[in-house]
């Protein structure tokens, strides 16, 4: 069976708001694939598009080559795993795992012979007869998850299904997720915010933001090589540093940056005009104080420093006065690596490891916007789920 | 409007939904009251002359009430009342529901409002009925009052208004214990004690406080309170007098002794129009929607 | 002794008057079905009886209307209940700018005096030659009373979580199986308490059905009848035993909804 998902130009609009631009994607069957964007990107609605809960304004949806416009809901080959999981808490976890197959009128014997199996498969042997209230949120989540593999869907939908479970659990439940979709073979189709999830699970990657997709890559790609100063600056930690194009070709790009200087990094599109705006982006893995021949250089006061265990971040205001980087440094760091805040430092960079990328990402979505979703979604939640 | 339903439900139920609630709106609400408000603009009339000349709109039925004193005197009376009646109820029932809602231990509450649900329980002919037996001229009210040497001779409670009023605040005050109740119970703690740490009052608290926040409460309470009194025939049938007659009584008497339809429909929309007044001009002073009041 | 401590004491006195003034009324009710007078009354006690318990039976125009009031009541049960679940599932599912208006209306029995009620069913159907009895007292009562259930309903219903629907849709129900097999179950806690509401309000109800019982006449009516002519202490025995049931299925009702919010809130 093929559970590729084609999306032939779909495009989403809500009155007068666009909420998924002209989009043409195609997830390979089998693939563990993820959207990944801060609120608001229209990765759910991509999601739910695909579903069949909403019908796109222009464009259709392909499922294995068949398409779904006249496919309602109920008879697409796909399943969803809710963000709040919308297990049905009057049923036992066997008729919530049988639900899909009773509706089909699959025999009683049947329905008990495959909701067993699936139950091993999520490692919930034995508990089936149990209340859904009498489950903890990671026995809530393998529940759910076999409800949906339970009506042989060709492709599952999921949408933040971990972002209820607490730091640990969700650590877990990766790996598990991941497990499961190599076993059954299913397309998966993964939404969230948190790259993390992402990056770890997610055979290719479409990074998504305010209704168009960025970049569509293998998570190594996505972090090494962005295609968009968006991606860089959601994807990972990097810093940004804003000028105007001096110099261009196919390899290096240098940039005038007010107060810095010219710096010089990788050409990360075809198309940098001299002149243009442009962003320079370093890692602060990237960054460090030993500086090498070759290296871009640049000099400033370390503000703070925070001891990580493994690394120190050094926060260090530049000569401009306003730019901060942060710089990653790793334990075999050297004697000079050893900076307390008011030290002024020289720092270095090797120009093949930044990258200069047309300046579209409006400032505050930069590690801003990526890093406290990331963050934020592992407090608060317990609760929910003891 | 079909199609959300149908989305939802599907097309057997909300067809279904659909015509369950238009029956009802169109055959048992607004069908039924348009019908008496258009024979109370029309005259009296035998069967053959109807559809002849003299069947044609008039306001005959509503110069009758203005044009006869005891009637007309009756129908304030009766406004009059029903609003001593909400006043009462009111002032009776605050004290319980700030008890209730922030006074008492959870355990108390939930005793106490079970107390209170069981006569609510209870058939309102019934409860006015025990009354009737309390305040009789010979009954345990007047033994007692006698027996404590308060009084020399019985006294006539069930001649008067008196006994009605007792009667009404008795058999309503349930319709005002529970919004009031609702409204202050949602009310912060906090924002009390506040109130007290700045020095204000125990009647200032209140009267800063705790009315505003339960205003939605209050109107409610007053709304339907109002409503129950002013169309209430059993408690002043019960514990009247022929001298104390209600609205409602004679709407009955237009109906069932009268033989007058019109007539009646006229005085019964005229009752509707008063409710429908009193409920505005609660809603205007408190400034609380239909939305407040169906909670 | 603070002032906090003396409003508290004070408060607690009022409301032990306040209970006093609701169930003496009753006790006195009660207690005077068993004294042996003509008239219904506890002063003076002429000596205890069990008579008028056996006069009430004896009396067969009070089976009668006790069988009118149940018969109206399963009417009422039988119609209120479906359409205050279909009105609350119209509200909670329809947005448009008609709603408030819509809302309104189904209120509007809710603030209509019953009286009004009756006699506005009563001259609605006359046009049709349907006059006064079984027939629309079941119809007058539930204009009313299918908005209670409406209320009802409609409390528990704003508490379902709709991505519930979604998921049965997802996993291949139809909309009827969706509701049918999630909704409804969900709903029917409120359903039954509606319906025993319905059937309570219906038995009691006596200002809507003054004007169309017709001769038909229900339970409350006829009580109400009786207290104004020809007053007995059987009255009081039908009164103490209809006290009785209403209190035993009161604390039934009540027991059983503290259990379910008890559950509902685990």
């Amino acid at each position: 069976m093929d559970g590729s998902v084609t999306l032939d130009d779909v495009m989403m609009r809500f009155d007068d708001f666009t909420a998924i631009e002209p989009t043409r994607l195609t997830i390979e069957s089998g693939e563990f694939f993820s959207f990944l964007g801060p609120s608001g990107c229209g990765k759910t609605t991509l999601l739910n598009i695909i579903s069949g809960f909403l019908t796109p304004s222009e464009g259709q949806v392909r499922i294995g080559g068949e398409p779904m416009a006249s496919v309602p809901v109920n008879r697409r080959p796909t399943a969803m795993i809710f963000q709040n999981l919308a297990l049905f808490p009057l049923m036992s976890v066997y008729r919530n795992i049988e639900f899909g197959l009773e509706v089909r009128n699959v025999g009683r014997a049947e329905r008990r012979r495959r909701a067993d199996e699936l139950l091993d498969l999520v490692a919930l042997g034995g508990s089936g007869d149990k209340p859904i209230s009498a489950l903890s949120g990671g026995q809530k989540q393998r529940v759910a998850i076999a409800r949906a593999l339970a009506v042989e869907p060709r492709v599952l939908l999921l949408d933040e299904p971990l972002s209820a479970l607490d730091l640990k659990l969700r650590q877990h439940m990766r790996t598990e997720l991941k497990a499961i979709q190599r076993k059954t073979g299913i397309t998966f189709i993964y939404i969230t915010h948190d790259q993390g999830e992402a990056l770890t699970m997610s055979d290719r990657v479409a990074v998504m933001s305010a209704g168009r997709i960025q970049q569509v890559a293998d998570p190594e790609t996505l972090y090494q090589r962005p295609a968009t100063a968006f991606v860089a600056a959601f994807v990972g930690e990097n810093n940004r540093l804003p000028g105007r194009v001096v110099a261009s070709d196919g390899e290096t790009t240098t940039l005038d940056v007010p107060g810095l200087g010219r710096l010089a990094g990788r050409t990360g599109q075809a198309q940098l005009a001299v002149g243009q705006s442009a962003a320079l982006f370093v890692r602060p893995e990237h960054l460090r104080l030993d500086t090498t021949g070759d290296d871009t250089r640049l000099e400033g006061d370390v503000t703070s420093v925070s001891f990580e265990g493994a690394w120190r971040m050094l926060e260090v205001c530049l000569a401009d006065g306003s730019t901060r980087l942060r710089v990653l440094l790793g334990q075999g760091a050297g004697p000079a690596a050893n900076p307390v805040a008011g030290h002024r430092v020289e720092l270095g960079y090797a120009p093949r490891d930044a990258v200069v990328l047309t300046d579209d990402a409006p400032a505050d979505v930069d590690a801003e916007t990526g890093e406290p979703l990331a963050s934020r979604t592992g407090e608060g939640q317990h609760a929910a789920s003891a | 409007m079909l199609h959300q339903l149908k989305g939802r439900f599907g097309a057997p139920v909300a067809m279904a939904i659909v015509g369950l609630v238009g029956i009802w709106l169109v055959v048992m609400v607004v069908l039924p009251q348009w019908q008496m408000i258009a024979y109370s603009f029309h005259p009296n009339l035998l069967p053959a002359e109807i559809g002849g000349p003299k069947d044609h709109w008039s306001l005959t039925n509503y110069a009758t009430l203005f044009d006869n004193r005891i009637h007309l005197a009756i129908f304030f009376k009766t406004l009059w009342s029903s609003v001593l009646v909400t006043g009462l109820t009111l002032l009776v029932s605050y004290p319980i529901a700030y008890y209730l809602a922030k006074v008492a231990t959870p355990g108390q509450a939930a005793l106490c409002l079970l107390l209170l649900v069981i006569p609510f329980w209870i058939n309102e002919i019934l409860r006015t009925f025990s009354w009737f037996i309390l305040l009789a001229f010979r009954g345990p009210l007047n033994e007692l009052l006698l027996a404590l040497g308060l009084i020399d001779r019985p006294i006539r409670f069930l001649s008067g208004d008196g006994g009605v009023l007792v009667g009404m605040v008795y058999a309503y005050i349930l319709f005002m214990v529970f919004p009031l109740y609702n409204a202050i119970e949602s009310l912060d703690g906090n924002q009390i004690r506040a109130a007290r740490d700045l020095g204000a009052g125990s009647v200032r608290t209140h009267w800063r406080v705790v009315i505003p926040h339960a205003k939605p409460g209050i109107a409610t309470g007053c709304i339907m309170t109002f409503m129950l009194a002013a169309g209430s025939y059993a408690v002043p049938a019960l514990l009247g007098s022929p001298g104390s007659r209600w609205f409602t009584q004679i709407i009955y008497n237009w109906f069932f002794e009268g033989g007058d339809w019109n007539q009646g429909a006229a005085y019964a929309f005229l009752l509707l129009v008063l409710c429908i007044g009193f409920m505005s001009l609660v809603m205007r002073l408190f400034k609380v929607g239909l939305a407040d009041i169906a909670r | 002794m603070s002032a906090e401590r003396f409003r508290d004491w004070g408060l607690r006195f009022y409301l032990g008057i306040f209970f006093v003034y609701l169930f003496l009324p009753l006790v006195i009710m009660g207690a005077a079905t068993f004294n042996d007078s003509r008239f219904p009354t506890v002063t003076p006690w002429r000596g205890t009886t069990l008579k008028w318990f056996e006069a009430l039976w004896a009396d067969g125009g009070m089976w009668d209307a006790l069988g009118n009031s149940l018969l109206v009541a399963l009417g009422v049960l039988c119609l209120a209940v479906p359409i205050g679940v279909a009105s609350a599932l119209f509200l909670t599912t329809v947005e448009s700018r008609a709603k408030p208006f819509v809302y309104g209306l189904i209120l509007s029995p809710l603030l209509t005096p019953g009286v009004i009620i009756g006699i506005s069913t009563l001259i609605f159907w006359r046009q049709f030659d349907v006059a006064g009895g079984t027939l629309l007292t079941v119809l007058g009562q539930t204009t009313f009373i299918a908005a209670y259930v409406m209320l009802m309903v409609m409390a528990r219903l704003q508490r379902f979580d709709r991505t519930l629907e979604r998921a049965a849709l997802d996993l291949g129900a139809s909309p009827w199986q969706a509701f049918r097999r999630v909704l409804l179950p969900f709903l029917k806690p409120a359903i039954l308490s509606a319906a025993v509401i319905a059937f309570l309000q219906s038995f009691e109800n006596y200002n809507t059905s003054l004007f169309v019982v017709g001769y038909d006449t229900t339970l409350t009516v006829y009580i109400a009848s009786k207290v104004r002519t020809g007053l007995t202490p059987a009255v009081n025995a039908l009164g103490l035993i209809l006290i009785l049931i209403t209190i035993g299925l009161a604390v039934i009702y009540e027991l059983k909804r503290r259990r379910e919010s008890r559950l509902a809130a685990r």
